[in-house]
């Protein structure tokens, strides 16, 4: 076992490097955590993790803007893929599936891939749909896997019309599934009159509010079951 | 003073009887459609079509000039992309890329077809401005657009890479927006010559939320000014989001005019800008002018130009379900202002 100071030089290598955008000191660090006997998740959440928050931190203050923002994530991802397949358990508390896209008629996915890959660092199962996505997809996928969670993305005022006739589908066909809307012309307003569950105003927020829509949805679940029990 | 006349002394630096209230993007309506029988997918694959769509908003509601096209795909497709009308939707779903001309960093080095302006659609805008000019070219000013060489590379190659490498290898993003900038001169001094009154160009891949104004004045604005110095009509550089750190860079970019959308504090670049600068905007063309109420309508506008707007003008494409009484509800506001 790694002593409690190389637990914290390699933590910390790990959040720099996905501050600095450097692949490959991600890869290195990931490699030498697992040498050492860091818990994957732990080397995930207190290294990768807690480096994008700082980045997030340095987007809204604009000393970071997308492509730094997009270098950064590609560092996460290279620590992520080494360390993944060693994840024992996510200390989450909470597991879930997600069906993610961007609405048909946009071409814009780089929002909704930093939401993805908030959703792949904290363990969920995620069918990504891409971009320009025919609306009536949404709902085959989400009633083809049974996802808990939809998330529809869209960037431009033009498109985000469409975000309402899927969310109307979708309550159709499965009234407990959970929706989640994101993207530039997207606001609480709007999420309020398309009728969905959550708004989110950028990623770190769309995974916390994913985490309590799934938590309340498994609540749910289990009354009912425990009521039929009876 | 018809609405021809105001737009062009107002681009000219003359005296006007007030503030135009009209854009150089899309304008098209639903309820302009409707009038013609039209289809929205159609619309954009036909002169006709298109032109007389173009002309409804000013023939409905006074709105005044006529603009087209009503998509962001010209220049792309006559580059070589493929573009998706979405013949298939009953939505109105404006045309996008399907195919890209780039897919990764080794295919960078393109070259820009002779014929140029002889491909895609090109051919079909010249003849949509001169149905336009035609049509109510006398009364109302008649504008088109092209896209900004950053926003054109966005086309043609992912966006993730093209932002990537902004950073990473500037210099050869560099070289493609030289090139692109040398396809957009060509596409405009077409519409030009077939008698547009101003252009626009719009550069909304470049706007703050995306970029630092520091890439901006380093990467982009250069093409910006090249493309500028060869335009002979008006023109405007439009920038939708954060823009008010750029502005003076947009100002400095040899456009007659800089527009800006709803996120842009127009009372400040007025004061940056002087009181002689031409600021367009800036009211949201969706959450007001569509959603809101002929009252949020009337005090929005009203602000614009309180805070020193010199055309009243949407921060984006006005999008087509605009209820007709909204659009009244502008055009009287804007016609009984007097500052």
């Amino acid at each position: 076992m790694a002593t409690e100071e190389k637990k914290k030089e390699l933590l910390e290598k790990l959040r720099n490097a996905v501050i600095q955008y450097d692949e490959d000191t991600a890869k290195e660090a990931a490699n030498e955590a697992l040498a050492v006997g860091l818990e994957a998740n732990d080397a995930i959440f207190n290294g990768l993790v807690s480096g994008m928050v700082e980045v997030g931190k340095m987007f809204e203050a604009q000393e970071y803007f997308v492509p730094e923002l997009l270098m950064c994530a590609d560092a996460l991802y290279a620590g992520l893929d080494i360390l993944k397949p060693h994840v024992q358990q996510l200390d989450l508390g909470v597991k879930g599936s997600v069906v993610i896209g961007t609405v048909e008629g946009d071409v814009h996915d780089i929002g909704k891939n930093i939401v993805k890959m908030m959703f792949d660092v904290a363990g969920f199962t995620v069918y990504d749909l891409g971009r320009d996505v025919p609306l009536d997809k949404f709902v085959q996928e989400q009633l083809r896997t049974d996802s808990d969670l939809v998330c529809l993305s869209a960037m431009m005022t033009t498109t985000m019309t469409g975000m309402k006739k899927v969310i109307d589908d979708l309550r159709a066909k499965n009234p407990n599934v959970k929706i989640m809307i994101g993207g530039a012309p997207v606001s609480q307003d709007v999420a309020d009159k398309y009728g969905a569950d959550g708004y989110a105003k950028d990623a770190t927020n769309a995974l916390k509010d994913a985490i309590n829509m799934i938590e309340s949805l498994k609540k749910m679940k289990d009354e009912v079951e425990a009521k039929k029990a009876k | 003073m018809n609405s021809r006349e105001r737009v062009l002394k107002l681009f000219a630096g003359e005296e006007v009887d007030r503030p135009p209230c009209f854009s150089g993007m899309g304008n098209v309506t639903t309820e302009g459609l409707k009038s013609l029988g039209q289809n929205f997918a159609a619309t954009h694959l036909d002169a006709k079509m298109m032109a007389k769509a173009a002309a409804s908003t000013y023939r409905l509601f006074g709105f005044e000039c006529g603009v087209a096209p009503f998509d962001l795909c010209i220049e792309a497709e006559a580059l070589g992309c493929e573009i998706n009308v979405y013949a298939h939707s009953e939505d109105l779903l404006y045309p996008t890329i399907k195919k890209k001309l780039i897919h990764n960093e080794a295919e960078m080095e393109i070259s820009i077809p002779g014929d140029l302006t002889t491909r895609g659609r090109v051919p079909l805008m010249l003849d949509v401005i001169r149905l336009m000019k035609k049509d109510i070219g006398g009364e109302a000013a008649v504008g088109s657009y092209v896209l900004g060489p950053f926003t054109l590379a966005g086309q043609i190659m992912e966006l993730n890479d093209l932002l990537k490498l902004s950073f990473k290898k500037p210099d050869k993003i560099g070289k493609l927006l030289d090139q692109l900038s040398g396809v957009i001169i060509l596409v405009a001094q077409e519409y030009e010559k077939a008698g547009v009154d101003y252009i626009t160009v719009r550069e909304m891949g470049a706007t703050s939320d995306v970029l630092s104004p520091r890439v901006f004045k380093s990467l982009i604005l250069p093409y910006l000014t090249k493309i500028f110095a060869k335009l002979s009509v008006p023109s405007v550089l439009h920038i939708c989001g954060k823009t008010n750190d750029i502005v003076p860079f947009m100002a400095e970019s040899g456009a007659k005019a800089v527009s800006v959308d709803q996120k842009n504090d127009v009372a400040e670049t007025r004061r940056k800008l002087g009181p002689k600068a031409l600021v367009f905007g800036n009211y949201d063309p969706y959450n007001v002018l569509v959603a809101g109420t002929p009252d949020l309508i009337r005090t929005t506008i009203k602000k614009c130009m309180d805070d020193g707007v010199s055309a009243v003008w949407p921060g984006c494409d006005i999008w087509p379900t605009v209820p007709p009484g909204n659009m009244k509800a502008m055009m009287e506001v804007v016609q009984n202002y007097r500052r």
